[in-house]
């Protein structure tokens, strides 16, 4: 058994200093050390006054005369150069612990409660994470038997206006639902090309601001789901499961620090107007269906608001890869050419890919007419990578849908748009009776 | 698996409950070591391997070298210990490193040389549980401490799970003897664990991963160039969160244990409030500042051979400890750059050893030291040099026109915080926790800890892994 000197790590902070040993240079060598070390202990014990140690528990009121001494500091291992170190000894404060213990949580639950009953005044309630998670739960069922499945990937769009009960309901398939808001759909496209257990459909939505610049609010989901750790799948399998089907206030957008950063600062000088953008949407199937948030469409004063913070988007300064109209075009070339990469790896191993380009209006669409134009974007991918797409300018049944803020359907019409949306889909030659052969 | 996140949650309470089980001592050993290995395994189950390497090399060399009479027999025993603790490290930590250097050095050489792809995943902790052991064996060599007689108590002290990834660094002296017999937590002890769990992960989940870090992400990890007050909050902001992030798993780590019925030692101790940078090494990650001086320092000539090789030692030391932090020669740099101060601060001790600075010069010495703390952490946070250089020059007012960063809730946020920091760090710079807490009134420690945990559980946090796991 290694030796070790039983100390009362009783200190005072002159004896501690008198030590006077720190990493850069040990005043004296390990066997000086060792000595004045054991010196200042000696001297300690002699003078020292009882400690609430783990073994010898104070008794309660009056025992902090006896703890709390002017200058005390326990010695640490920067004390007590080139000796063995001994069994640290931890001081319990003389407090009462279980009264405190009791408030303390008492409390906790009362904060908890009222934090949640204004946020559910608020209008929020619960839902389902779009968590790293819940993505990558959702990602591994492709590996994990379910590879011909047809999948969802894009963006917020095809996340919220691809509704999969309606989906189910028309096909007799319920898709994977892969797409991340705010996140071009190229790097999961990508991915599934160099996945060999993919061998389904796949539904590629395109937001043109988000597919052609390459723009990745969310870019680690994928990185994160190849290194999930063990911890990190339980974490959310716990959290999907004890946490966010019972909790309104357990969403991002309510986080004490992103609320904290939303209160109305003043703005500093030269700095643009950006305020990130908020909640907009519920998921509220564990297989990440989704649709919008019902304040969205009730509520005039936030719909205005997120109408405003995209205006801040559209009337900001472009991104430094994208200042000027070379760059612009260089960046969609570059985002092109990796999607006609990834189709043609997919459609050579018989996957069918189908773009599809759901519908915004407002201040939104002209935003993207004018800076991703359809000739330049759209219509380059499609000829390039030779699949079919779904535009939804060129049928009617596609428009004319409620978009509380320009980009993205209201619930009930994204259940519409989904009804009108799977026939057209059935019509390509995407599904497997008029599938293409592979190139 | 890590401390803020829901599967330890459950993992912990599984455990306390296993170890309040009336089952025989050495029974509840094994439990805490099984429930050690999961621990590990949960980042990646195969590397639960290195750390039996580690255990398993550490326990032999140990055994055989304290029979072995003749000293080069002794001493082959220890280099084997170590050279195969810091051949893991080496391999898994600074392969890459070194063959990316390697490749440098032919290039100037006018050597075409392309390594093959060296992708290697590092083992979390692994730099800590290789320190760790290798205390064990070096101990038992420098005659300091007897070998342990329990195989299980050696592998438990190896593996223990609040320090087993990210310190406290301790010693076997520390560990080993409290696992000899029964140990307990009493409910005030299970307590006032609890409370300082609460403290670490509100240090952690709310001020370093919720304020902090966004703020030093803004300007070390854009493109864009920072002018002076952007660089300077986004060092100060760095300087808070590595602080929160690491002094928070220490807390932790210690209320975890304290649980259990087990005492950790102290790792930091208010480093903020140092006055010179002996002073600071005193305060900050302490067990590894001591690991450093206790087995590189000392054996590299310490104090005691005349001032060149003092200054030499020092630098070694210190160069060593920036390398240990990572693989990157800006790592190099700030341990350089501590070394530095270390030796410039011994100049001046000797030279004015008579003088005594009244308080007001002690409070400026350590806003200074904090000061050219934050200069360090600016190589300690950057990705590349350039970047370094950039916001050094930033902060010294190369780039005045630089356009805003940092907006103004952040920067409010981050004046706050590390004011509050740096205040806190002063006022309790010849304190303990403990004794701070034992005269605070319970009705305020009562509202205190309530205001932690409900600011844990509203920040709700991302798990973010801490700093230190990457070392």
């Amino acid at each position: 058994m290694p030796s070790s000197i039983s100390s009362s790590e009783a200190a005072s902070s002159e004896a501690a200093s008198s030590e006077g040993a720190g990493p850069d240079s040990p005043e004296t060598g390990s066997a000086d050390a060792a000595a004045s070390a054991a010196a200042a202990e000696l001297a300690l014990r002699a003078s020292a006054v009882p400690l609430h140690a783990p073994e010898s528990p104070l008794p309660g009121p009056g025992a902090g005369e006896h703890f709390v001494r002017p200058g005390f500091v326990r010695l640490t291992a920067s004390d007590r150069p080139g000796v063995a170190q001994p069994v640290p000894v931890r001081d319990i404060p003389p407090q009462p612990w279980r009264r405190i213990f009791a408030t303390a949580m008492v409390l906790t639950a009362v904060l908890l409660c009222g934090w949640e009953a204004y946020w559910r005044a608020f209008g929020a309630t619960p839902g389902y994470r779009n968590s790293d998670g819940a993505w990558a739960q959702q990602r591994r069922r492709i590996d994990t038997g379910e590879g011909d499945r047809t999948v969802l990937i894009g963006s917020s769009r095809v996340l919220f206006d691809v509704q999969l009960p309606v989906w189910e309901r028309l096909t007799g398939e319920r898709p994977i639902q892969l797409a991340i808001e705010g996140t071009s759909p190229v790097p999961v496209l990508e991915d599934l090309a160099k996945d060999p257990n993919f061998t389904g459909r796949l539904l590629v939505g395109v937001a043109p601001e988000l597919f052609f610049s390459g723009f990745a609010y969310r870019g680690d989901v994928i990185p994160g789901y190849h290194r999930q750790t063990p911890s990190q799948r339980s974490g959310h399998w716990l959290s999907s499961h004890l946490l966010e089907p019972l909790f309104a206030f357990y969403d991002p957008d309510f986080a004490l620090d992103t609320v904290v950063r939303r209160q109305a600062w003043p703005l500093r000088p030269g700095m643009p107007v950006h305020r990130p953008v908020r909640k907009l949407m519920t998921m509220q199937d564990p297989d990440r269906n989704t649709h919008m948030w019902r304040k969205v469409e009730t509520d005039p004063e936030y719909r205005a608001l997120m109408r405003s913070i995209w205006d801040e988007r559209f009337n900001g300064p472009p991104p430094p890869g994208m200042d000027t109209p070379a760059k612009l075009q260089k960046t969609i070339d570059a985002q092109i050419n990796r999607a006609v990469a990834a189709v043609a790896t997919l459609r050579a191993r018989g996957v069918q890919v189908l773009f599809v380009r759901p519908p915004s209006n407002g201040h939104y669409y002209a935003f993207e007419q004018k800076v991703f134009p359809r000739a330049r974007t759209w219509d380059v991918l499609l000829r390039r990578t030779g699949a079919p797409g779904i535009h939804f300018e060129d049928y009617p049944q596609l428009q004319g849908y409620e978009q509380p803020e320009w980009s993205h359907l209201s619930a009930a019409e994204a259940t519409r748009f989904t009804a009108a949306l799977v026939p057209l889909v059935k019509r390509q030659p995407w599904t497997r009776g008029n599938a293409q052969p592979p190139r | 698996m890590i401390f803020n996140s829901l599967t330890f949650i459950v993992f912990f309470a599984c455990v306390l409950a296993m170890h309040h089980l009336p089952l025989a001592w050495r029974t509840k050993k094994v439990n805490l070591l099984v429930a050690s290995y999961l621990f590990y395994a949960a980042w990646n189950p195969p590397f639960v391997l290195l750390l039996w390497v580690s255990t398993v090399v550490d326990w032999y060399a140990a055994q055989k070298l304290v029979h072995a009479e003749r000293p080069a027999v002794r001493r082959a025993w220890m280099l084997l210990s170590v050279v195969a603790n810091l051949g893991m490290l080496g391999y898994f930590k600074y392969g890459g490193f070194l063959l990316a250097n390697f490749t440098t050095a032919m290039a100037a050489l006018g050597v075409h040389y392309q390594p093959p792809s060296f992708d290697i995943v590092l083992p979390v902790g692994i730099s800590f549980y290789t320190f760790a052991t290798m205390s064990y064996t070096l101990d038992v060599y420098l005659r300091r401490a007897k070998p342990a007689t329990s195989f299980l108590d050696y592998a438990l002290f190896v593996t223990f799970f609040p320090h087993l990834v990210a310190g406290p660094i301790m010693r076997p002296t520390e560990l080993v003897p409290q696992f000899a017999q029964p140990r307990r937590a009493t409910p005030d002890m299970l307590r006032f664990g609890l409370a300082l769990m609460t403290l670490g992960l509100f240090q952690k989940v709310v001020l370093a991963d919720g304020f902090l870090a966004p703020v030093a992400e803004q300007v070390y990890d854009g493109d864009k160039v920072a002018g002076a007050l952007d660089a300077w909050i986004a060092t100060l902001a760095f300087s808070g969160q590595i602080f929160c992030d690491f002094a928070g798993y220490s807390t932790t780590a210690i209320g975890v244990a304290m649980c259990l019925g087990f005492a950790m030692p102290d790792n930091f101790r208010f480093p903020y409030a140092a006055i010179g940078f002996s002073d600071f090494w005193r305060r900050w990650h302490i067990t590894l500042s001591a690991w450093l001086r206790d087995y590189l320092y000392i054996p590299l000539g310490g104090n005691r051979h005349g001032q060149a090789r003092t200054y030499m030692a020092l630098m070694a030391t210190m160069l060593l400890g920036g390398l240990w932090h990572g693989a990157s020669w800006t790592f190099v740099v700030w341990g350089g750059l501590h070394g530095t101060y270390l030796a410039g601060e011994r100049v001046l001790r000797s030279r004015f050893a008579g003088y005594r600075p009244g308080p007001w010069t002690l409070f400026a010495l350590a806003l200074l030291t904090y000061a050219l703390v934050n200069i360090t952490w600016v190589f300690f946070r950057a990705h590349g040099f350039g970047k370094a250089w950039s916001l050094l020059g930033g902060m010294f007012g190369a780039h005045a026109a630089a356009a805003p960063i940092i907006p103004t809730a952040d920067l409010a946020m981050t004046a706050l915080i590390v004011l509050s920091l740096v205040g806190a760090h002063w006022w309790m710079r010849n304190r303990t926790l403990e004794t701070a807490i034992a005269r605070t009134p319970a009705t305020v420690v009562s509202a205190g800890w309530a205001l932690m945990l409900f600011a844990v559980v509203i920040t709700q946090g991302s798990g973010n892994a801490f700093i230190y796991f990457q070392f």
